[in-house]
């Protein structure tokens, strides 16, 4: 380990060649991530007001949720950065206890949303009960998929962590996944602005 | 002794790269953005300025996001800041395209 420390150079995750190219290349995925996004908010910023006779978004939000998420999301982002400052100091205990408590942290906002979706079927907001409903589902919906698979890639990571130690190869993994992380929670922010508040304002 | 002239000469390179206040600011700053906009719809209820009023929080977080959290303020980053912006500049003209056929604001 202590070898490992000395060996490691400053910045693991940019020190070779193939590192940087995929510090470019998923900065260039992330461009496209943005057109993804942007497409998904045009259209449900066009639908929201189609709610078709079904339950409107003011009647079905409730910002004391929603607020609980932004918060979860919000704390995680700061915590996978706290990962990211123990890999520059080649701690491999810290980014495990950092990484950790963001994986969880994701997980409770998963567990929020699934929560919240149910309460809306009961309400009767589905994906087919109107343009609103389609539209939300969508755009919120692809957003906890980005969440359940960031969730996943930063835990199966840190697994790989743990059976092969800090490397040139594992460092710039993690330097992604928190690229990654901090994009999800990114997107959210226009989500609680666009969809919650918005939506509460009318 | 020799052990804390090694931690001395060691922190500031670590300082160097990247220390936990500046991180810390901006989610506090991050948080304030985030209550600001709940207090506004709040508050504001129906008016014309809510709607706005917020979207330009959510974009001045995002800056913060994108330029401290993922370190596009560092150098080196040109090509990130190229891809992000070309991506972004399809999304808002897709965004601006439909809302202005759809409607929906």
């Amino acid at each position: 380990m202590a070898q490992n420390f000395t060996t490691l150079p400053d910045h693991p995750e940019t020190a070779t060649l193939e590192g940087k190219n995929k510090v470019l290349a998923f900065w260039l995925f992330l461009g496209g991530e943005v057109v993804l996004f942007g497409s998904l908010f045009a259209t449900f910023i066009a639908l929201r007001t189609s709610y078709a006779g079904g339950p409107t978004g003011a009647e079905l939000f409730d910002l004391g949720l929603v607020a609980v998420a932004t918060l979860l999301l919000l704390t995680s982002s700061l915590t996978s950065v706290f990962g990211v400052m123990a890999l520059h100091r080649h701690d491999v205990a810290g980014m495990q206890k950092w990484f950790g408590i963001t994986v969880a942290l994701g997980v409770a906002f998963l567990g929020l949303e699934i929560y919240e979706f149910l309460h809306y079927y009961h309400m009767g907001h589905t994906m087919s009960s109107s343009a609103f409903g389609s539209a939300f589902y969508t755009l919120v919906g692809f957003h906890g998929g980005h969440v359940l698979a960031g969730v996943t890639w930063i835990a199966l990571l840190q697994i790989q962590l743990a059976k092969k130690g800090l490397t040139v190869v594992t460092a710039p993994k993690f330097y992604l996944a928190a690229l990654y992380w901090h994009f999800v929670d990114l997107v959210w922010v226009f989500i609680f602005t666009v969809v919650y508040l918005m939506g509460k304002v009318g | 002794m020799g052990q804390q002239v090694n931690t001395n000469e060691t922190q500031p390179k670590f300082k160097k790269h990247e220390s936990p206040k500046r991180h810390l600011v901006a989610f506090v700053v991050s948080i304030i953005l985030t209550a600001l906009a709940f207090l506004a719809v709040i508050v504001g209820g129906t008016s014309g300025y809510v709607i706005p009023f917020i979207i330009v929080l959510g974009i001045i977080q995002a800056g913060f996001q994108l330029y401290i959290w993922m370190h596009m303020d560092q150098k080196g980053h040109e090509l990130p800041e190229l891809g992000i912006y070309t991506g972004l500049l399809v999304a808002i003209i897709t965004i601006i395209a439909f809302v202005y056929w759809l409607g929906g604001y």
